[in-house]
């Protein structure tokens, strides 16, 4: 790997260690820094300065300079914090041209994360990078690769003279599935610097990579290897014994997976703060079990469809609890019954966000047990628990009503009783009622109702909420959902499939398409409503309500109250598009939401 | 800390480099996390004597004062300063902006000074001040914006430009 630089090539030092993951900038030096820096920059400019050089000539022609320049004043240091604000690459490389001087301070931050996602741009990366008289060491500045973007399109040869980067940090190659052991392992070897490895979906990568991985990136704290289903316990048990600061782990499909390799995951490495066991369908009881006990900072668990889950993973836990877990994803859990689950919400009184969609055992003594989490419970998933109550809702509501998210899709049991409580929750931005067959209008009107500000007889809180899934309610009319269009100025989803009542050409068209895979049956009865479609077809209502005034008796405004309405409108939207992406933790599980509630 | 806007107002006295005693309220100097670790240190009794600053002119602490004074109110910086929006972002307010307005002496001293006075929040303005200044501009018209000698063959720099083709301009 030593190869020959030429001589001349310029020192990236200063650049180089600027752009290592420390944030610090040696923002505290003081002004020796100025002089260092000028005596570096002038020797840059005149390689040839003999050791007799006066020093006071020298200092005369620094402040001569700086006189003519003021800004070469500034210390490396603070020229790169300066470039550093500096958003595109197009800037940063002009900089570059600049001067020498300039080259070395920006080329780090140029070089540190550059730019993949296109073959004319890749091509010419790997060039540089495979140069042997190049103007910088370039390969040593890369701290970031993302080939994701070209899929598959990258091969081991693209991959390969990529290996000279010995100090990336962040290797991310998700869908690169034609990527082999081969270019990986060259890839891995000798770099100690790496953070976090992403190969999603590289099905042909092997245990021999990831040993070239625990030989070598012992800094590790994040690997995502979803759907690599040639990794065995084997390697990753090696990984969990040498890399020990690991915080996230993401085994997506690895169905090959067991005990074996999570137990030593478990055991070894005591930073986890995220592991997602998605579809690890050999897993049992142990290893979770020992997840929990052994993992103090553990914050986030995933184990959907790991179907040999019983309550024992529960039971099983030390009497004390585990403040710091907050997401339990239990999806589909199939063996859970109410035990484990009160068992679990003791040992995580903290939980935010909790998912038991079709966890189907689970009785209201389930729900019973989650109203332990009181303010802490944000996000609920039930769907498919459907031997829960409107005993179980009501309870629910009662005790943790800074719920945001709720689903309670095929929970055929609940009436507009539960629906009414729900309604109360301040704070519901999302609401799953997909085949709840037994509720009315009664319950959409519900929550509708705009919520007076505690003591005020006038002020009205705009509803929060944002999503409403409704599909196969067939009981639903149009004034039910009119009145929801006109009070909730943020709705931007409403699902309606299979409720004949909104299955009219003219309501229709405000729909989004059905997705490609929809069977013809399927799209007859397809009825969602998203961002535009949502306005429009208030719109649409209120115009035609107009014409006709009171539909059937239940508009719940008259005419003089809109324009006030539309403000409301108005203003929310603004609202929600400020507050973006504070769901985005959860986006992840939404997506599965869309597909359930078609 | 809460108690101090019950007393009067406590005063302190900077010496600059050029021999001008400077009395400013405390809280505006305490902006400056090297004044204030430095009053830590030499402890309250000492408070009244005068603090050197070796490395800042009046002029140029003049207008220190003035933006520590706009911003006393400002929250303190987040610890590890590193989150992408902060440190990409150049959106600066009205009246940093109109502060900033000063010519390339004065701008690089007030960064200079900042950096030296640990005033996170002033030296974010200023680097910020000089990446849009920066920004869009070519190679060329950045060298006559700081006037700075292009010390590159052009061989030189003809291989830069083909090793960083990648970056585009956006």
């Amino acid at each position: 790997m030593a190869r020959s630089r030429r001589a001349s090539r310029l020192s990236a030092s200063r650049s180089d260690t600027s752009a290592s993951t420390s944030p610090e900038r040696g923002l505290d030096d003081d002004n020796d820094s100025l002089m260092l820096q000028a005596n570096d920059s002038l020797s840059s400019l005149a390689p040839s300065v003999s050791l007799e050089y006066d020093e006071e000539a020298m200092r005369r022609e620094i402040e001569e300079r700086c006189r003519r320049s003021p800004i070469s004043r500034l210390p490396a240091e603070l020229m790169i914090s300066i470039f550093s604000k500096l958003s595109s690459s197009g800037d940063l490389k002009n900089c570059m041209l600049v001067s020498k001087e300039w080259a070395r301070n920006s080329v780090g931050l140029l070089w540190h994360r550059p730019q993949t996602n296109k073959w004319g741009g890749l091509k010419n990366v790997i060039s540089t990078v495979r140069k042997v008289d190049g103007f910088f060491d370039y390969a040593t500045l890369v701290k970031r690769l993302n080939l994701s973007a070209l899929g598959n399109e990258v091969s081991d040869g693209t991959l390969q003279p990529l290996s000279l980067c010995k100090r990336v940090e962040r290797l991310t190659l998700t869908g690169c599935t034609k990527l082999s052991d081969l270019s990986l392992t060259a890839m891995l070897k000798d770099n100690h610097s790496l953070l976090a490895l992403d190969i999603t979906g590289l099905e042909s990568v092997t245990d021999k990579t990831m040993q070239i991985l625990a030989e070598n990136c012992v800094r590790l704290q994040g690997l995502n290897i979803t759907n690599c289903k040639k990794i065995t316990d084997e390697s990753l048990e090696v990984v969990a014994q040498r890399c020990r600061h690991v915080k996230r782990l993401k085994f997506n499909g690895c169905s090959q997976l067991t005990d074996k390799s999570i137990l030593a995951f478990a055991m070894n490495c005591r930073y986890l703060l995220e592991i997602d066991l998605h579809d690890c369908k050999l897993l049992e009881d142990e290893s979770i079990t020992t997840l929990i006990a052994e993992g103090p900072h553990l914050r986030e668990l995933r184990l959907a469809h790991c179907h040999r889950l019983t309550d024992n993973a529960f039971i099983r836990l030390p009497n004390t609890t585990y403040d710091s877990l907050r997401i339990l994803d239990l999806t589909d859990c199939i063996e859970l019954q109410d035990w484990g689950i009160q068992k679990a919400v003791h040992a995580a009184p903290r939980l935010r966000n909790l998912v038991l969609a079709k966890c189907r055992n689970l009785t209201d003594r389930a729900v019973l047990a989650i109203t332990h989490l009181g303010k802490n419970l944000h996000y609920i998933h039930l769907g498919h628990c459907s031997r829960i109550t409107d005993a179980g809702v009501l309870a629910l509501v009662k005790a943790c009503n800074r719920i945001r998210y709720i689903d309670l899709a095929c929970c055929s049991n609940l009436t507009d009783n539960s629906v009414k409580e729900l309604a109360m929750l301040p704070k519901l931005k999302r609401i799953g009622l997909v085949k709840c067959g037994n509720i009315t209008d009664r319950s959409i009107l519900a929550l509708a109702k705009p919520k007076m500000i505690p003591g005020h007889t006038v002020a009205v809180i705009p509803s929060a909420l944002e999503r409403v899934h409704l599909s196969y309610c067939t009981n639903l009319t149009l004034s039910g959902i009119h009145a929801l269009l006109n009070n909730c100025p943020r709705l931007t989803h409403l699902s309606l499939t299979g409720v004949q009542a909104f299955l009219r050409e003219d309501l229709v068209m405000f729909c989004r398409e059905a997705p490609l895979e929809f069977n013809d049956h399927q799209r007859d009865v397809f009825c969602v409503f998203s961002g535009l479609g949502v306005t429009r077809l208030r719109e649409h209502l209120n115009r035609s309500s107009r014409r006709m005034p009171s539909v059937d008796g239940e508009t719940m405004y008259d005419e003089t109250e809109e324009p006030e309405m539309n403000d409301v409108t108005h203003q929310a939207n603004g609202m929600s598009m400020e507050e973006g992406e504070e769901f985005g933790e959860a986006s992840e599980m939404m997506v599965e939401d869309e597909h359930q509630n078609f | 800390m809460s108690a101090a806007t019950e007393q009067p107002k406590q005063t302190l006295t900077v010496t600059t480099n050029d021999n001008v005693d400077i009395v400013v309220e405390r809280e505006i100097l305490e902006r400056s996390v090297l004044i204030k670790n430095m009053i830590g240190d030499v402890g309250e009794e000492q408070i009244d004597t005068a603090i050197p600053l070796p490395n800042v002119n009046e002029p140029v602490m003049k207008k220190v004062i003035e933006w520590c004074e706009h911003h006393r109110k400002d929250p303190p910086a987040p610890e590890g300063d590193d989150s992408d929006s902060r440190k990409k972002s150049t959106d600066i307010d009205e009246w940093d902006q109109k502060f900033m307005q000063v010519d390339q002496e004065m701008l690089f001293e007030i960064i200079l000074a900042a950096n030296y006075l640990d005033i996170k929040g002033l030296l974010d303005v200023g680097c910020k001040t000089v990446a849009n200044m920066i920004k869009g501009k070519s190679p060329d018209e950045i060298r006559k914006t700081f006037n700075i000698q292009n010390d590159f063959t052009p061989e030189e720099e003809d291989q830069i430009r083909r090793e960083n083709e990648w970056a585009e301009d956006r």
